[in-house]
């Protein structure tokens, strides 16, 4: 009995390795116990937490082989980004969740966006998300997400971006006919901006401009301006991993541009968006008294600028 | 048949960081847990949570209607329930976390059927489980 036991337990220890193993060295990288190399991105290593808090959920495990199968792709040849997917963007901190150590991207707040980040941690109740309004860029939640490839008689026209929780019911378009983002003194602020894109090889690049300063980077507030723009680099580098490399130019938040990296997993067979109608039924403040008190939100919702 | 239960959940407060967003903190008690047994007047297959209302009886006969929040009604699905598998008029025993003002407002942890005593029935509101959205 004991000796099949540790027949079991080897043979366990041995898949795992099988598994895992090979693409670590492969990628000649050092994961820890938590921690599993997925694949690699322009010849280094994409690493990826086993776990991490509630994410992933609903996602295959980066430890099983399905993960690493081959990119689907669409008859005209480009990668194949529809999901649905989990993760791939910040929820409880951007800095950390993004790669950076704690502290870090917080070091990196001009004074104004320091104090206002702060005024945001004391106020809970501000944070326009738990009032139902849009996450926006880069946010995402424990819920699926997918890129709906849009293509017409002309080809891929349009990208949508559809959260099942999180966009308060709206869309996020992304143009992919060539168009260019209007004259910025045309441009009127919204919850999802204006965002362009186009394919470079295998990566779908989506650069955005136009941003409302409502929506909160993260749960403590991590602010930014009108002035924000974004780049995304979307890489799907196998079957079940689709890499966000993301980029941060806000002048008037940031002493200096912020790169990021996020990864999403691919969901499981099965795993469809569902309707999330948010504002059905939130009771948000109630248990705590707060609903209706002028003091829940001294910054008022968004704590904008 | 009510009772309050001053407990100090160490594993669980720290796993409470997690919701931070949706504010567990300032919603509910973490030190303060309800249990009790009552009847299902009510749930709600409702976003962004689902609610679960139950009447419970003390022993002078006052009727106390709990509110309890649970998950999304789309996570609570995907863990494979559905809408026949508790109905109004069923007898249950929870274990909540009460509102910090107003009490009978709970945030649910965890749910039987009294017929049914070792089947946990949906997933409430624990980080550890299924998070804050």
């Amino acid at each position: 009995m004991r000796n099949a036991l540790v027949l079991s337990g080897t043979m366990a220890v041995l898949t795992v390795c099988l598994l895992v193993e090979p693409r670590a060295q492969q990628a000649g990288a050092n994961a820890n116990a938590n921690e599993v190399v997925v694949g690699t991105l322009a010849g280094k290593p994409v690493i990826q937490p086993v776990r991490r808090g509630v994410d992933y959920r609903d996602t295959i495990s980066p430890t099983d082989a399905a993960m690493s199968g081959p990119v689907p792709r669409l008859p005209d040849g480009h990668p194949d980004l529809t999901g649905p997917w989990e993760g791939g963007g910040s929820d409880n901190d951007i800095g950390v969740e993004g790669g950076l150590k704690p502290g870090e991207l917080d070091a990196l707040l001009l004074p104004a966006a320091r104090t206002l980040k702060a005024q945001r941690s004391k106020a809970i109740y501000g944070e326009p998300y738990i009032y139902c309004l849009p996450m926006s860029v880069p946010r995402i939640n424990p819920y699926p997400w997918k890129f709906v490839m849009g293509y017409t008689g002309k080809g891929l026209q349009y990208i949508y971006q559809l959260h099942e929780n999180g966009d308060a019911g709206a869309h996020r378009v992304i143009y992919m006919d060539g168009r260019p983002h209007p004259k910025p003194e045309t441009l009127i602020a919204t919850w999802w901006g204006h965002s362009v894109g186009h394919w470079e090889g295998d990566t779908l690049v989506i650069d955005t401009i136009g941003y409302n300063d409502k929506f909160w980077f993260d749960a403590p507030g991590t602010p930014h301006s009108e002035k924000l723009h974004t780049i995304e680099r979307w890489t799907r580098i196998s079957y079940g991993t689709l890499v966000n490399d993301f980029t941060i130019d806000d002048p008037d938040t940031f002493s200096r541009q912020v790169q990021l990296r996020f990864v999403a997993r691919i969901v499981k067979p099965g795993v469809e968006l569902m309707e999330y109608i948010c504002a059905e039924n939130n009771q948000i403040g109630i248990a705590g008294g707060y609903l209706n008190k002028t003091d829940a939100s001294p910054i008022g919702i968004g704590g904008g600028r | 048949m009510k009772r309050i239960v001053l407990v100090a959940f160490g594993l669980w407060s720290l796993s409470v960081a997690a919701w931070a967003h949706h504010g567990f903190e300032t919603e509910y008690d973490n030190n303060k847990v309800v249990e009790a047994t009552g009847v299902v007047s009510k749930i709600e297959w409702t976003n962004p949570h689902m609610h679960l209302y139950v009447d419970v009886t003390d022993k002078g006969g006052k009727v106390t209607t709990y509110n309890l929040e649970l998950t999304s009604p789309n996570a609570i699905q995907r863990l494979g329930w559905n809408k026949n598998d508790l109905v109004a008029g069923e007898r249950v025993t929870f274990k909540a976390h009460a509102g910090k003002v107003v009490e009978e407002r709970a945030a649910l942890d965890s749910l039987v059927k009294v017929g049914a005593p070792n089947q946990e029935i949906f997933k409430g509101q624990r980080p550890d489980n299924l998070g804050s959205n």
